[in-house]
């Protein structure tokens, strides 16, 4: 066949809608998508089996080292939402609060916070069959209500910009409000350090503990950066906000996601490295501010990033050892030059 | 405190414009860490860096807060021929259309329902002639939710602009302006390019925010004022283009061609303004 030929063959059998509710992009490669997608069905085949063998009973799910390899070969969708709330202990806790999600919601509101999280509902996905007005039902009124009871229960942080995309993306994978609120939860509350609350302090933290682990792995790299004087928060300040949705492919994130709820906030600092590595030659080349700006983008697209379980098998290898110790070791001292300027 | 506006002394656009671009550093970026002033970074052609801007052009005509770029005409960072560069930033409240205006001006369009909320900061070139002068902005568009701003205004001070933008529909995002106008003061230039934006008119049903409300406020502040709709394009062009030309008067010395005189301009041309009355 043709490559054009093949191009609109592929387009006839890969749907415009992806089975999260999102439209393929106009630039969408569908040729490329279908070659990747006949390997990784294979995979993805494989490792429904061997979870449905693992959660056979119906028991809980630990974190183990077995659960750890699996998670790392991807969660089948099927399960994900399942296995998340039970390692990242979402379950226990709505287990161990009955009721109080809905109680949250029937509290007394604050008009700011409304407010807030309204003005980003027509903003979140409009690309989401799902998230439209006109969809029935419409995940927007399940978005507002997820990211109004957060706000209510964790007011130290209310409501921040990127909560919107994440609380989206827990909608479309658990289906239900109250585990993507405690999902949610566990995130923002345990997993990540920090990043929301207004002054963010964990989120710049964690970007200069990435210049320090690039300045540490990949010199040439921070050298660039520190010579065009550009702040890393300008290129991964998304990165972190919204661990990686609408910058990764839908299915990397979901991959990411498995492991960040299992394994906890250095994930993040792996793709962020790996992505950085394996691009390294093509980032040295940049001659201008906007020129990095832009290569940091293409950094997210592409064949690397869309072959998830390759992706996320270089994610182990590529950035090397990365020990929770230099992690927390690096984010102590970040922190506190960081608290030191004011 | 937010709530309380820039000081009296400070000096309206208007009465800047008159001095020549070249003022004190007070304010310019520290150099610790090996890193360079950010102003000198911009847009590089290929090739090997450029001369840093403040030796290859002397004189006058550089603006302190950062250089703008001259030189032959080549490719530049967005792919695109340039006589000079200039960093404007949008700002204001989450929601009043930054990204829309700004989308608007670079291709024409307004998709409605396609845009997301803006998470940090990003920026879009777009090439202007101004009278034969090819001008690049390069644009930056920011997270508007206030905890954002700690973030984002390490980014002021490269600003050779800044268009700070409310909702005529939404009132807060009027009221706010003061506090805006407090965080400019502190983090951008003092002789930063300011205009003021009051976005949205389109939905004529849903104004809250009078247009003499704008120019009041305006007024009161010293800045070029106009409004806008990202919606219907209205004056959306002639902000950017206003920019543009003033910005492109402070970096030339040509003292032959009459000055250009922003509020004038803005006042004349904008459409739907209030030319008349004074």
């Amino acid at each position: 066949m043709e490559p054009a030929e093949r191009l609109q063959a592929a387009r006839a059998r890969v749907p415009r809608v992806d089975p999260y509710g999102f439209e393929r992009p106009a630039d969408f490669d569908y040729a490329a998508y279908e070659e990747f997608f006949s390997t990784y069905l294979v995979i993805l085949t494989k490792r429904a089996i061997k979870w449905s063998r693992l959660l056979k009973g119906g028991g809980a799910v630990r974190r183990s080292a077995t659960v750890k390899r699996y998670v790392r070969k991807g969660i089948p969708l099927e399960h994900r939402a399942r296995v998340w709330m039970a390692v990242s202990g979402a379950q226990a806790q709505m287990d161990q609060n009955p009721g109080y999600y809905h109680r949250l919601l029937q509290g007394e509101g604050s008009s700011c916070l409304e407010e807030a999280i309204r003005t980003d509902l027509n903003r979140t996905f409009p690309d989401n069959v799902r998230f439209r007005k006109t969809a029935e039902p419409c995940l927007q009124k399940t978005l507002y209500n997820v990211l109004l009871a957060y706000g209510m229960h964790n007011q130290g942080v209310g409501y921040c910009q990127g909560m919107n995309f994440i609380a989206g993306y827990l909608i479309l994978i658990t289906k239900n409000e109250e585990e993507s609120f405690w999902l949610l939860d566990a995130l923002v509350g345990r997993i990540l350090p920090d990043y929301y609350s207004p002054a963010m302090l964990g989120l710049k933290t964690d970007q200069e503990v990435l210049a320090e682990l690039v300045r540490l792995k990949m010199p040439a790299v921070a050298a660039l950066m520190e010579g065009h004087g550009v702040l890393w928060t300008l290129v991964v300040s998304r990165w972190f906000i919204c661990l990686f949705v609408d910058i990764l492919p839908v299915e990397t994130v979901l991959r990411i996601w498995d492991c960040l709820f299992n394994e906890g906030s250095k994930i993040l600092f792996r793709v962020a490295l790996t992505l950085i590595k394996q691009h390294q030659t093509f980032i040295l080349e940049a001659t201008s501010v906007p020129d990095i700006c832009d290569r940091f983008k293409q950094i997210t697209r592409g064949s690397f990033v869309t072959e998830c379980h390759t992706f996320m098998q270089k994610i182990f290898s590529e950035p090397g050892s990365l020990s929770m110790t230099t992690i927390t070791r690096l984010r102590e001292s970040r922190r506190a030059a960081l608290l030191a300027q004011g | 405190d937010k709530s309380t506006g820039p000081p009296r002394s400070w000096r309206p656009l208007r009465e800047r414009t008159e001095r020549p671009p070249v003022m004190s550093r007070k304010k310019t970026p520290k150099c610790k860490g090996g890193s360079v002033p950010a102003a000198s970074a911009l847009p590089a052609a290929n090739g090997p860096r450029p001369v840093r801007p403040g030796t290859a052009h002397p004189g006058p005509e550089a603006p302190p807060n950062g250089p703008p770029q001259f030189g032959r005409p080549s490719l530049g960072g967005g792919g695109d021929f340039y006589d000079v560069a200039f960093k404007v930033m949008l700002v204001g409240d989450s929601g009043v259309g930054k990204t829309c205006l700004l989308v608007r001006f670079k291709d024409g369009a307004f998709l409605a329902g396609t845009f997301i909320s803006t998470v940090g900061i990003d920026f879009r070139n777009k090439v202007l002639d101004v009278d034969g002068v090819k001008v690049k902005l390069q644009i930056w568009d920011t997270a508007g939710q206030e905890r954002f701003r700690s973030v984002t205004h390490a980014y002021y001070r490269d600003a050779h602009a800044l268009l700070l933008l409310y909702d005529v529909t939404n009132k807060a995002s009027f009221d706010n302006i003061q506090a805006w106008l407090t965080e400019i003061q502190e983090y951008a230039q003092h002789n930063v390019v300011l205009m003021l934006l009051g976005n949205k008119v389109d939905s004529a049903h849903e104004r809250v925010v009078k247009r003499e409300d704008g120019e009041k406020l305006a007024k009161e502040y010293g800045l070029p004022f106009m409004e806008t709709s990202a919606k219907s394009g209205l004056n959306v062009d002639l902000a950017f283009t206003a920019i543009a030309k003033e910005l492109k008067q402070r970096s030339t010395k040509a003292s032959s061609e009459p000055r250009f005189r922003l509020h004038e301009y803005v006042k004349n041309e904008g459409q739907g303004s209030s030319c008349c009355r004074s």
